[in-house]
């Protein structure tokens, strides 16, 4: 009996690899399973030491079967997201193990004495867990002691854990909701070549992506301006065949002939002058007329693209931005769409016209004289070698100054932002020697890029005017020998330095095509991005969002196996108001974002009036929630227009009561400019206690039917806090409102009360109930109490 | 200011932590420290570990190193599943060499990474980097996302690199690399 080596891609996809299908059988009987028996299987692919070995997991109804392979993997380890080549065992390889990778191709065969199998019945089993450890989880199973039964790498992480909720499914007797086994599978894979993708929301194989399909998306930015293109394109031949003609007329035409006296123009050298000018003047001014209309349609594109990824990311939901660093996403918003700048402006039409003219010279020239050329041609392969094997370098020495200056820029920010801190410890000296050692390895690799600059380009020159020089001796060789009159040479010369510019621009078109690609494909990236929260097509559009807030058994996590949230079951009954007090880190704030559907829950449901959120449309749930947190957004400008943010279109009138409810119109007017004192970033700066007054105030205006306040007054000091405490109790009334606080006299009007831990809920009830009950919530309170005692005994 | 003048300078400031210091902030850290004389180890029949310290029975405990990339096997940081802390192991020679053994044993578990050995191939396109690489693991063949943060030094040589699934590789020392082998990586640290 021979088995394949590596079970990886012998799982559950339904390819039709004969040895495989046989050897799954082979083994599942092994163990006395029979197939249609399986509720779910797992290959783990780390051993519980460390190093990579296979263990595979079956579920059935009768308990956990293990088949553990006493080999360490032979072969190669492949993670997700790496293309494979196309051999026979391609497609099953890819699509085998979704999440996590696969071993290739196993070489040897091993029999079945390289597995060990086991069975553990599902009454010894207790509990089926996932430790997480770095980068990697641990199945450890419960049954008279704690056991690890296998390990795996992070990619198989989601399989993992439903492999443990569906066991707790089975130990309870539940039943098994088909969609569960559904949506795991459903894992994102390339249609065409299989890969499974590197990013789960980006539904786009990059490796089928073809750098000519960025290349077709680009262009379609460029479509509204093709009137533009198309004149841009024309103007720039004309500028060119002008050029051309240039160096004919002061070459043959001038010398062979006007002052020869001999052909055509013989004798006219006030007429060839003449067209020499005119045509010098027509390529400038064809010149300036493309660049023109080049640099005002390159900007329109790159407006456009901005727009676009602006607007992209604004569709998406929060978990793309917390994924993500906020520095990283600026970068491309800016940086990427100015690069793809050049590839409008550069890119596209000069490298047309370079074309043209480098196929429009070398055919002159070959014209003029064959043999000048291929002499004139002779450096080249020179130039283009040192071109290929410097550049690369000097590219590598040009980012590693580039590194290094960044690194010296943050090193002054992030010193100049903590002088007080620097002071107050007395480090200054430090801190000079830190920046010494920066600015030593800046200056360091600048050298080097100066260094290698400097020999590379001279060397370049003079090798580009070589040719020029040959031809100057062979040609002078040739008109002393009578063969060749001396303005074909010079007008050979003039086409020959007219070719090297097109020429070089070539040589760096393959670094500026690709980086161009990436920058595209960052872009769109974005774009393709789909949004994890996204409204169903017919999704339910309430004018008014009525009744009660319902969550029934709401699990929540934003990492597979880290729940945050675990089973969570409330209700806030309509215009009534909901505490919700834990310890930091308990859940409170993911909550709300699962509340509020920033984030979509993994079990369970939210439900407004009965109607799950998922069914309503986000504009019916956002017009209705209003938010006040921590985290205040104060975007530049006028105070006025910061409150009206939800509601441009309202009156000063309504601006001014809103800041007035919220107690903000104080102090508003204090200030010189009252409301139009412009705020955020460089305008005047707003205390915590300002700002936060500022967003009840938007808040007031919004006039949401929910109110959901977050920690709202959390990082205030007692005296502001109090001033704020009666502005929000101002706004709550007759709302339905849901607040979270680790202070609780924030809380003291809540109708009703509930106590968060590690992402349960584990007392609820009126305040009275809960102090009776003498649980965590009378623990919590007297800790605050003590700490108000405190604060008394200070300020007094 | 030239380069003496100020590590002069720097040496003074440093000199200002004193043996006392060290004292009281132990007493107010009230750590407890693990040694062959309150604690041993032992490794539970389903491979689990296990301390008993000061009489007290811990079953399943975790090794989590204070400095998994500086001193990987100083400082112990002893823990259960749900994070309490038992204790921590100042250093492996505090306990006898089976029980150190199962230490690193268990540090192998939790902090498992292949480290890389030789770079075969580095290949870097639409802002994905696909790695190729030789480690103690064997062949591994990965995934990396451009952009800052994936690929960072952790110690002065040392070299992390995590793939699109958060897994794991080191190398070691970089600057053991071969110039070919640096040349792959340069771009992306």
């Amino acid at each position: 009996m021979r088995f394949a080596f590596s079970l990886h891609f012998l799982i559950q996809n339904g390819v039709d690899d004969v040895q495989s299908d046989r050897t799954k059988a082979q083994l599942l009987s092994q163990m006395g399973v029979a197939e249609k028996d399986v509720i779910y299987e797992l290959l783990c692919d780390r051993s519980v030491e460390g190093g990579f070995r296979d263990t595979l997991l079956v579920l059935t109804a009768k308990g956990l079967f293990i088949a553990c392979s006493r080999k360490e993997l032979e072969g190669e380890k492949v993670f997700r997201g790496f293309p494979l080549k196309k051999n026979k065992r391609f497609r099953s390889l890819a699509m085998v193990t979704p999440g996590a990778g696969s071993s290739s191709e196993p070489e040897a065969a091993a029999t079945a004495d390289d597995w060990s199998t086991e069975h553990i019945p599902l009454e010894d089993i207790e509990s089926l867990s996932i430790v997480n450890l770095v980068a990697s989880g641990l199945l450890v199973v419960k049954t008279k002691e704690e056991r690890a039964i296998a390990a795996f790498t992070n990619g198989l992480m989601s399989r993992a854990s439903l492999l443990s909720k569906l066991f707790d499914k089975v130990k309870k007797g539940e039943e098994i909701e088909p969609e569960l086994l559904e949506k795991n599978e459903a894992e994102e894979n390339c249609p065409a070549c299989g890969m499974i993708y590197p990013e789960p929301e980006r539904r786009i194989c990059p490796k089928c992506m073809k750098k000519s399909a960025i290349f077709a998306r680009l262009l379609k930015f460029a479509v509204p301006y093709k009137k533009t293109v198309a004149i841009v394109i024309f103007l720039m031949l004309l500028n060119a065949v002008c050029a051309l003609a240039i160096p004919y007329l002061t070459g043959t035409v001038l010398f062979d002939q006007a002052l020869a006296g001999k052909g055509a123009f013989a004798g006219q050298i006030g007429l060839v002058v003449g067209l020499i000018i005119l045509f010098r003047t027509l390529s400038l001014l064809f010149g300036i007329l493309y660049g023109y209309l080049n640099a005002k349609m390159a900007i329109s594109v790159v407006f456009d693209l901005k727009s676009a990824v602006f607007t992209a990311m604004q569709r998406l939901s929060l978990s793309f931005f917390q994924r993500r660093q906020t520095g990283h996403l600026m970068t491309r918003i800016n940086n990427d769409s100015t690069e793809l700048q050049f590839f409008f402006i550069d890119g596209l039409s000069y490298f047309i016209v370079n074309l043209m003219n480098i196929i429009g010279i070398t055919v002159i020239l070959l014209m003029l004289d064959w043999k000048l050329t291929l002499l004139c041609f002779l450096p080249l392969p020179l130039v283009i070698l040192l071109v290929q094997k410097a550049f690369p370098k000097l590219w590598r020495l040009s980012w590693r100054s580039h590194r290094r200056v960044s690194a010296l820029n943050s090193m002054i920010s992030d010193s100049i932002k903590g002088t007080r801190v620097v002071k107050a410890f007395g480090m200054e000296k430090k801190e000079m020697t830190r920046f010494h050692g920066v600015n030593q390895n800046y200056a360091g690799a600048e050298q080097r890029y100066s260094k290698l600059s400097g020999t590379i380009f001279p060397v370049l020159n003079v090798l580009t005017q070589l040719g020029g020089m040959l031809i100057w001796a062979f040609g002078g060789w040739m008109i002393m020998q009578g063969e060749m009159p001396f303005g074909l040479l010079l007008t050979f010369v003039y086409y020959m330095y007219m070719l090297y510019g097109p020429i070089e621009f070539m040589n760096n078109i393959v670094g500026w095509w690709s980086h161009c690609m990436s920058a595209g494909q960052r872009i769109f990236e974005i774009q393709d991005a789909v949004p994890e929260v996204q409204d169903k097509e017919d999704a339910i559009h309430l004018s008014t969002l009525k009744g009660d807030i319902e969550l029934s058994n709401v699990t929540f996590g934003y990492e597979p196996n880290k729940p945050i949230l675990k089973g969570i079951n409330l209700k806030v009954k309509e215009g009534e108001m909901l505490g919700i007090v834990g310890h930091s880190g308990a859940g409170k704030s993911t909550l709300v974002n699962v509340i509020s559907r920033l984030y979509e829950v993994n079990e369970g449901a939210v439900r407004f009036g009965g109607i799950d959120v998922r069914d309503l449309s986000s504009s019916s749930l956002r017009n209705h929630i209003g938010i006040v947190s921590q985290e205040i957004y104060v975007f530049s400008g006028s105070i006025a227009e910061n409150i009206a943010y939800v509601n441009p279109d309202c009156s000063i009138e309504e601006i001014i009561y809103a800041s007035r409810i919220a107690g903000a119109h104080d102090f508003i007017n204090k200030l010189p400019d009252g409301y139009d004192t412009i705020v955020g970033t460089g305008g005047y700066d707003l205390s915590g206690g300002e700002k936060q007054r500022l967003s009840i105030a938007r808040a007031v205006l919004h006039n949401p039917r929910l109110l959901i306040l977050d920690e709202a007054t959390a990082s205030l000091d007692t005296e502001t806090e109090v001033q704020i405490q009666e502005a929000l109790e101002k706004l709550i009334r007759g709302r339905t409102t849901i607040a979270i606080a680790h202070r609780l006299s924030t809380l003291r009007n809540a109708h009703y009360l509930a106590v968060v831990e590690d992402g349960k809920i584990v007392e609820e009830g009126s305040h009275s109930d809960l102090l009776a009950k003498d649980g965590s919530y009378a623990g919590l309170v007297k800790k605050h109490d003590e700490a108000l005692k405190m604060n008394e005994v200070v300020l007094a | 200011m030239t380069t003496k003048t100020i590590e002069a300078a720097t040496e003074q400031s440093e000199q200002v932590s004193t043996e006392p210091v060290i004292t009281e902030l132990a007493e107010a850290a009230a750590i407890t420290f693990l040694d062959r004389s309150n604690a041993s180890f032992r490794l539970t029949e389903g491979g689990m570990l296990a301390v008993e310290h000061d009489g007290k029975q811990h079953e399943a405990v975790y090794v989590h190193s204070s400095f998994p990339h500086s001193n990987r096997a100083s400082y112990l940081s002893i823990r259960t599943i749900e994070n309490k802390e038992i204790g921590i192991v100042r250093q492996l020679e505090d306990f006898d060499e089976a029980t150190a053994e199962l230490l690193v044993q268990q540090l192998q578990v939790r902090y498992f990474a292949p480290q890389i050995n030789k770079l075969l191939k580095v290949k870097e396109e639409f802002g994905y980097s696909y790695w190729e690489a030789e480690t103690d693991s064997g062949i591994v063949k990965f995934t990396v996302r451009g952009g800052v943060g994936q690929i960072k030094l952790v110690t002065p040589v040392r070299l992390l690199i995590t793939d699109v699934d958060g897994n794991r590789f080191i190398i070691p020392d970089y600057t053991a690399l071969s110039d070919k082998e640096y040349r792959m990586i340069e771009l992306y640290m």
